[in-house]
């Protein structure tokens, strides 16, 4: 206590300053129009500087929300494209989209996997398409209660059925071990026309995807072969190396699709 | 001791009705108005209280603000130059900054000229930036307050050498 008394004391004329400024700042502030607009507009000036600084900072820390509420959104999004794309064929086939985070990646070996943070508890079956933001991913290969793997497009063992989205010839798309962003489209005849830049989108035609979603674009391809086929090479929309967030697409009808064909 | 309280009290008025009926009323260029009550401050003996110095800045100040209609401009200029004497001193006077009267005598001239002109140019400056109160017409408030202290310094100067032969 006495030291802050011999504190004050010993600034005192340094307190009695600031107390005689504020005194004077007040009578210019009260009674001066000139200096009551300017000093207002500095403290305008001055509220409105630290509010962002603040919100800025706050922003910052909810950042990982504000990620998550995006995510859900362009969920639901992704719903009500899908619900669209299916409207014509049947509104229920396809029944919900799920929402999951890579945990596991690959793309440098021949078998590559995904594993998601999703699982059985979360409606994740086998079998079930996968896409992103971009496009096709790859398929749901086991389930276990809190995560799944995925065949990834980049593994030699996928082959998915896909068409030319101009000309809606019928192909399927398989990858050759070699290229992580190049893939090889099969089965499209030399009497297709194609040129390059022509978009490749999934067919339809498995249980897996719905008809339309992106695959790639065609990059090269050869017309030379004595098999009647052309060789394409088509550039995946997706970089498979910063995949983050994926969908799962599920489809009410493969069941019943499933057991018509297992009669 | 209270002979020269008179006498300090009676030379306060005096400067101060000076500045209040002649010189508020002096409009050199139609702008330059000599602040000669900054000479209360200026001879304020060195080993004068420095609290009642704050204090007498701001009585002297919110007076002339009130004849002045300048709202507090004077009395914030006055009583920060009264706040800041004590440094203006140590770097005007070196080692004869303890002199009671070193503002008037027994200091080198160019010492005194220093701490005269210190302590207006600070109040000039601080009391045109208060005026003016505009960052864009900062080039405008330091021609005003170097010809005002150009004019204040003179006459004070002046009214100084009148004191100090007395």
């Amino acid at each position: 206590m006495q030291s802050i008394i011999n504190s004050i004391v010993k600034n005192r004329n340094l307190i009695i300053y600031l107390i005689l400024s504020f005194i004077t700042f007040s009578f210019l502030y009260n009674n001066s129009s000139l200096h009551y607009n300017e000093l207002g507009k500095i403290s305008t000036y001055l509220s409105a500087t630290s509010s962002k600084f603040s919100s800025s900072i706050n922003s910052y820390f909810n950042l990982k929300q504000e990620n998550e509420k995006l995510i859900d959104e362009n969920l639901q999004l992704k719903k009500m494209e899908s619900n669209y794309r299916f409207t014509q064929i049947d509104e229920d086939t396809l029944n919900s989209v799920n929402s999951a985070k890579v945990i596991v990646n690959s793309i440098n070996k021949s078998k590559n996997i995904i594993v998601i943070d999703k699982g059985k508890l979360d409606s994740i079956n086998l079998e079930m398409g996968v896409i992103s933001s971009k496009g096709v991913v790859g398929i749901v290969k086991n389930v276990t209660d809190n995560y799944a793997s995925i065949i990834s497009l980049l593994n030699t063992d996928l082959r998915l059925n896909a068409i030319l989205k101009n000309s809606s010839t019928i192909g399927s798309v398989t990858w050759d071990g070699l290229n992580a962003r190049i893939l090889k489209l099969n089965d499209i005849p030399l009497s297709s026309s194609l040129k390059v830049g022509d978009t490749v989108v999934t067919g339809g035609m498995s249980f897996y995807f719905p008809k339309g979603i992106p695959i790639g674009k065609i990059v090269n391809y050869d017309n030379s072969s004595l098999e009647g086929y052309y060789e394409i090479d088509v550039e995946i929309f997706n970089d498979f190396s910063s995949l983050s967030n994926l969908y799962i697409l599920s489809r009410t009808d493969n069941n019943e699709i499933q057991s018509l064909i297992d009669e | 001791m209270n002979r020269e309280l008179l006498k300090n009290i009676s030379f306060y008025t005096i400067i101060l009705a000076l500045q209040l009926l002649v010189f508020n009323h002096f409009k050199l260029f139609g702008f330059v108005t000599p602040f000669i009550y900054l000479i209360i401050f200026i001879h304020y003996k060195i080993s004068y209280d420095k609290t009642l110095l704050l204090l007498l800045g701001f009585l002297i100040g919110f007076i002339v603000d009130l004849s002045m209609q300048t709202y507090g401009c004077h009395t914030f200029s006055t009583i920060t130059i009264c706040y800041l004497r004590r440094r203006i001193e140590k770097s005007s006077f070196g080692i004869n900054a303890n002199l009671p009267l070193a503002m008037l005598k027994g200091t080198p001239l160019s010492s005194r000229v220093s701490f005269f002109l210190s302590l207006i140019a600070i109040h000039s400056i601080i009391y045109y930036s208060f005026i003016f109160f505009n960052i864009s017409l900062l080039s405008t408030i330091f021609l005003y307050a170097f010809i005002n202290s150009i004019a204040t310094f003179i006459i004070v100067w002046i009214i100084s050498r009148l004191i100090s032969n007395r």
